[in-house]
């Protein structure tokens, strides 16, 4: 899996695919249509002015310095026009760069809202198979990869006009000439075809060193402690030394390989055209007259036939890149595991809170079943507690409830309704889950209550904590409810957390209130807190609980022990004690009678 | 120029590198004054009809010379200089690293990974500017510049040249000034492509809470808006970006309407011929680079300078934890004697630690139990030597810790901390951590004891399975383990676990502390735990509130004395056997 993800920048993608990808990626600058063509317009503005102005100049060599006619006037008129096509020329510059820069920007930020859309229609399957660090990976950095890519064609734009460009112009001056300067063109398609290849495959080498040498940079100063425990400081230092000579290794491979064959060999080429050139027109002019500005216009043009090579040349490395990063952009933007559907004309609302599992089974990859025949009832308002080991299936059952997951056979009514004829919104208003690990958001305390629904007022906030107990630490923080939440909440304790996570949900007032109790260590104020907080939350609500509390289990009209996915044993907490189960060994297994009494007096 | 000076240390021991590389760049400087030289000649030899074969071949045999050995020349100073700065950022890199792999704990909480990652990338690739693009920009101004320059006065006139000088400085005005801004605008790009990349790391890691409440559309919105304050960031990137060339053009072009007036009137006196105001003007393009380059440079410098001192900074710092000049180097072993009157942790105010003490016979078995936050871990980094500097002392065999060398400390303790940091390669080699010729049989041992054998045989490749961030992901309890197996395969005098069976279930739990007894009767073992079942066994508990011992004994001790210890006992067995988490 390892290797497979390091070598995706080395491995080639066939051409089709390229092409399929290449017309895809094409697909986004077609919104910007403008812009592009505007800086197409532009370069092509910029070709013929760079052909122009040698041209005005060699129309002042001949007709007027070669022949002494030049006067103050002429050389100030042509400073003037000389001067205007600088200007001329600077703004072409500026919106070839500009108009195509934010063509590709606005692109690519339609790439990146496009996955990010595409990322909340996807199912809670496709978030447990893909490590989120790689999916934020093709959001920001492979989106990023693209503004190269599409540059790529620019640059080969700018270099097709300016060499088309010059070679119209040398043969608008000599035709013998131009042919002869055009020969060197098979010579450079050469070098740059076998430059791109050839340093293709040393940048690719040379790139998943740099990666290898930042992850082992990474990965040794996050295990500094167990490096440092292990004494195994120069062992990873050697490792570290290995991977970092031969990335500089590979970095002079590709300095030579540039040094070699981009800039200098283009000037190399660039030069051994003139003495072609000049040859010819010394040969011409042994019997015939050729003119000073004629020589200087055209060695001029053979400059604007070789300039843009290195550059057309060194872009061309973003090409493959651009075609591994689209590749892996398109495989989230074509992935069909979608979250599960709703009927196409649900419509129903819940109202009451009735709850009914009948003969659900369920698996998660559709071969391993993990839910085995599931029938339970909760009336309105009643409480059920699922009880049994790690991996008996009480997640998977609140899971296929909140809709995380599709289940095939049998059914989930609400209020008497199958669960697929209700409109997802409408599940998500008026069922409430509380997850274990209560995630925070960037933000602060208000915006984490709230989160974007932006129809709960400041005042159902203050209520929901003061409801929670909540309201007693956070008024505490400087800036009460606007107190600043950092990353993952981190200022605040598991058992704080925890609170407010009771106080995001309560504050949409669910009809059915759906519970994975928290087993995290907390200490006994909030423990109580928080025993207290389930009490009172379950009030007048329908409820389904992962249960860890004992409060929530002597409380729970119904209790389903779950075994390998199966209801074992069901009933209330005194009709399971008397009916000396599997629940009543559970129940005795580590604690001793004494231990029983205690809990029961505690109660 | 500071930073050069700064960076002599290098420069002195690379001196034949930059030595050669400046030949090289002055012999490129030379043979480029030859082309605009050879067309002019040209110009004004077919001009005056003095062309013959013999000089039409002479001249262009100059030129072709001219431009292989420019091709030559070109590739001997880019792979000396370029080389140089690739090799500096190698060795600044190698001292970086090997600074981190002594620097204390102190240090590291300093200093957060990702910031020790900037320095080590960011920072360096600017330092390594400064032996590159920086020794090039310098020298090539002051060679390319010079030598144009003196051959626009030999080969042409030197009033001329003067004249079109002038708006040259422009130029480096032009580049430093547009740098800058290019710089700044670009730091800001950066910061909002942050932004971004939190907000989609954030996203993806809550999505389930943002499915939960629905918000998926919401989500979404929040991110366009993100989206389009990036975009209007990016536009004045894209906007100084594209000024460069402009810039560049309209100086250059000032240049060249001095040179059509002046040069004009030169040529309209007989003062200069055509093919000398040619070769001018080709002059003029070849100084369009170095004057470019001098403005560049400053920023390089800039730069380079600022990062060189955040580097050299960070290296400058030292580790509080300081071998004793005549350190023990005998294993640590023996009876615990920890007595530490305070501790507080650098920067706090409250001490962590207060009058904790405890003897741990040879052999024996410690818990440390108590709620979080109460001071569990700083018990075991003191004793780690993570932190010298608390008031009290800690003894092994009679001898203070810091007397110890840490090969004797350390060596003789397998430590498993709560994060179970896992490196990226296999699980073998995972748990072979602390020594790579150990067998194969030796690792499934240590597999075997912390009962993750099994779980590694269902592993797509079994021992050679890749774990870590590039890898499979394994459950927290697989996790722990792999880690358990990786202290116990050094077969330590002192092992720790630290609260590292918090993600394995009940059973398995009883099995490693099994095989813990079993295998580790003569040696010491100390565990700290949130889960009571995890340290019921040891021969004494102690139980840790805010950073003092609030109960200590056995365990059928702790729990007749009816206090904390024995309420938590209490409600979890109940919930352990109810929801067996």
């Amino acid at each position: 899996m390892a290797k497979q993800y390091q070598s995706e920048w080395t491995k080639k993608v066939p051409l089709k695919e390229q092409l399929h990808i290449m017309q895809r990626l094409f697909g986004y600058t077609k919104r910007y249509k403008g812009q592009f063509i505007g800086a197409i317009v532009a370069a092509a503005g910029l070709a013929t002015i760079n052909i122009l102005l040698p041209r005005l100049l060699q129309v002042f060599m001949d007709r007027y310095l070669a022949h002494q006619r030049a006067t103050i006037q002429i050389l100030l008129g042509v400073a003037v026009l000389y001067g205007l096509g600088v200007m001329l020329k600077a703004i072409t510059q500026f919106f070839q760069s500009f108009l195509f820069g934010m063509g590709a920007e606005r692109a690519m930020e339609d790439v990146r809202r496009d996955l990010f859309q595409k990322l909340h229609q996807l199912g809670m399957r496709y978030f447990d198979q893909t490590p989120a660090g790689s999916i934020v990976s093709r959001v920001t950095n492979d989106t990023m990869t693209l503004i190269d890519y599409w540059n790529v064609f620019l640059s080969l734009l700018v270099g097709s006009f300016s060499i088309i460009s010059a070679f119209i112009a040398m043969w608008l001056i000599s035709p013998k000439i131009a042919l002869a300067t055009a020969a060197f063109l098979p010579v450079l398609l050469i070098v740059i075809w076998y430059y791109s290849s050839y340093s293709a495959r040393v940048y690719r080498h040379m790139r998943e060193k740099l990666s290898q040498l930042n992850t082992k940079l990474n990965e040794s100063i996050e295990g500094i402690t167990i490096i440092q425990q292990f004494r195994q400081e120069k062992r990873l230092t050697d490792e570290f030394e290995q991977v970092n000579a031969e990335y500089l290794k590979t970095r002079e491979a590709m300095i030579r390989t540039n040094s070699l064959l981009l800039a200098p060999i283009v000037n190399l080429l660039y030069t051994l055209a003139l003495v072609v050139v000049l040859s010819l027109f010394g040969v011409s002019a042994l019997h015939s007259f050729v003119t000073a500005g004629l020589v200087y216009a055209f060695t001029t043009y053979v400059g604007n036939f070789f300039n843009p090579m290195t550059n057309m040349m060194d872009s061309l490395s973003s090409l493959q890149d651009g075609m591994v990063a689209g590749r892996r952009i398109f495989r989230i933007l074509d992935q069909d595991e979608y979250a599960p559907a709703q009927d196409a004309d649900a419509a129903n609302e819940i109202t009451e809170g009735r709850v009914e599992f009948k003969h659900v089974s369920f698996s998660y990859d559709g071969k391993n079943e993990i839910l085995h025949d599931i029938s339970f009832v909760v009336e309105p308002g009643q409480t059920v507690a699922l009880v049994g080991h790690t991996g008996s299936g009480k997640s998977s059952i609140i899971n296929v409830m909140m809709r995380f997951y599709e289940f095939y056979e049998g059914q989930i009514l609400i209020d008497g309704h199958d669960i697929r004829s209700f409109q997802t919104a409408e599940l998500r208003r008026k069922m409430g889950l509380v997850l274990q690990d209560a995630f925070m958001f960037y933000g602060d305390v208000a915006s984490n209550i709230r989160l974007f629904n932006q129809a709960i007022t400041d005042a159902q906030i203050r209520a929901a904590a003061e409801f929670v107990q909540a309201a007693d630490f956070i008024e505490q923080l400087p800036g009460q409810y606007h107190a600043r939440v950092i990353e993952g909440g981190a200022q605040f304790s598991s058992g704080q957390r925890q609170l407010i996570s009771f106080a995001r949900t309560l504050v949409t007032n669910p009809k059915i209130l759906v519970l994975d109790e928290a087993t995290a260590n907390i200490d006994t104020e909030t423990e109580a807190m928080i025993q207290n907080d389930l009490t009172r939350l379950r009030q007048g609500r329908t409820s389904i609980a992962i249960a860890h509390r004992l409060s929530t289990i002597r409380d729970a009209e119904l209790i389903l022990v779950l075994d390998q996915g199966r209801i074992v044993e069901r009933g209330n907490h005194e009709s399971l004690v008397a009916q000396k189960g599997r629940y009543y060994e559970m129940y005795q297994l580590q604690n001793g009678e004494s231990v029983t009494e205690t809990a029961d007096s505690n109660h | 120029m500071g930073i050069f000076k700064k960076l002599g240390w290098y420069f002195k021991q690379e001196s034949r590198r930059y030595l050669w590389g400046v030949i090289f760049l002055v012999l490129v400087a030379v043979v480029q004054i030859v082309p605009p030289k050879v067309i002019g000649t040209l110009v004004d030899l077919i001009d005056t009809h003095q062309l013959t074969p013999q000089k039409l071949i002479m001249w262009l045999g100059i030129l072709l010379s001219a431009a292989i050995l420019q091709y030559l020349f070109r590739y001997g100073w880019r792979t000396r200089i370029w080389g140089g700065a690739a090799k500096l950022e190698r060795t600044l890199r190698s001292r970086l690293f090997w600074h981190f792999m002594k620097m204390d704990t102190t240090f590291f909480q300093k200093h957060r990974t990702g910031d020790l990652m900037a320095h080590a990338t960011n920072d360096l690739t600017a330092i390594q500017q400064v032996a590159g693009a920086g020794i090039l920009t310098f020298a090539d101004s002051i060679i390319t510049g010079g030598t144009t320059i003196i051959a626009m006065v030999i080969f042409v006139d030197w009033r001329l040249t003067l004249m079109a000088l002038i708006p040259m400085p422009l130029l480096a005005v032009a580049s430093r000034q547009l740098g800058a801004h290019l710089h700044t605008a670009f730091g800001q790009s950066q910061a909002a492509f942050s932004r971004l990349n939190d907000k989609t790391q954030e996203s993806v890691s809550g999505i389930k809470v943002l499915k939960t409440f629905g918000q998926e559309e919401a989500d979404v919105a929040d991110f366009n808006e993100i989206v389009t304050k990036t975009i209007a960031i990016n536009k004045r990137v894209n906007m100084i970006d594209g000024l460069f060339d402009p810039a560049i053009s309209l100086i250059i072009g000032l240049t060249y309407i001095v040179t059509i007036i002046y040069g004009g009137t030169l040529v309209m006196h007989h003062s200069i011929s055509i093919g000398q105001l040619i070769s001018f003007i080709s002059y003029i393009a070849a100084l369009v680079w170095p004057m470019f380059a001098i403005g560049r440079l400053f920023n390089v410098l800039e730069r380079g300078n600022a990062s060189y001192d955040r580097v050299d900074q960070l290296l400058k710092e030292t580790s509080t934890i300081i071998e004793a000049p005549n350190a023990i180097q005998t294993p640590a072993t023996g009876d615990i004697n920890y007595a530490v009157q305070k501790f507080t942790y650098p920067g706090d105010k409250q001490p962590t630690l207060m009058n904790v003490a405890f003897t741990l016979p040879q052999g024996k078995t410690l818990g440390i139990v108590g709620k979080v936050g109460s001071g569990k871990t700083t018990l075991i980094k003191l004793l780690l030597r993570e932190y010298d500097q608390y008031q009290g002392v800690i003894q092994i065999d009679g001898h203070d810790i810091r007397d110890y060398s840490l090969d004797a400390l350390l060596d003789s303790i397998g430590y498993v901390p709560q994060d179970n940091f896992l490196f990226s390669t296999d699980v073998r080699d995972n748990i072979r951590f602390a020594d790579f010729d150990r067998s194969q049989a030796a690792v499934e041992d240590a597999a075997i004891a912390s009962a993750v054998h099994d779980d590694i045989l269902t592993f797509a490749q079994g021992y050679e399975t890749v774990v870590g961030e590039r890898g499979v992901s394994l459950s927290g309890g697989q996790k722990q383990r792999i880690a358990i197996a990786r202290a116990m395969m050094t077969d330590p005098e002192i092992l720790i676990l630290d609260d590292s069976l918090s993600a394995v279930d009940a059973k398995t739990e009883e099995t490693i502390l099994m095989n813990l007894k079993t295998m580790r009767a003569d040696q010491t073992t100390i565990i700290t735990a949130n889960r009571l079942s995890s340290v019921m066994h040891a021969d004494e508990i102690i139980v840790m509130d805010d950073g003092q011992i609030i109960e200590r004994g056995t365990h059928e001790a702790l729990l007749a004395e009816d206090g904390w210890y024995a309420e938590m006992w209490l409600k979890q067995q109940l919930s352990q056997a109810l929801g067996g988490a």
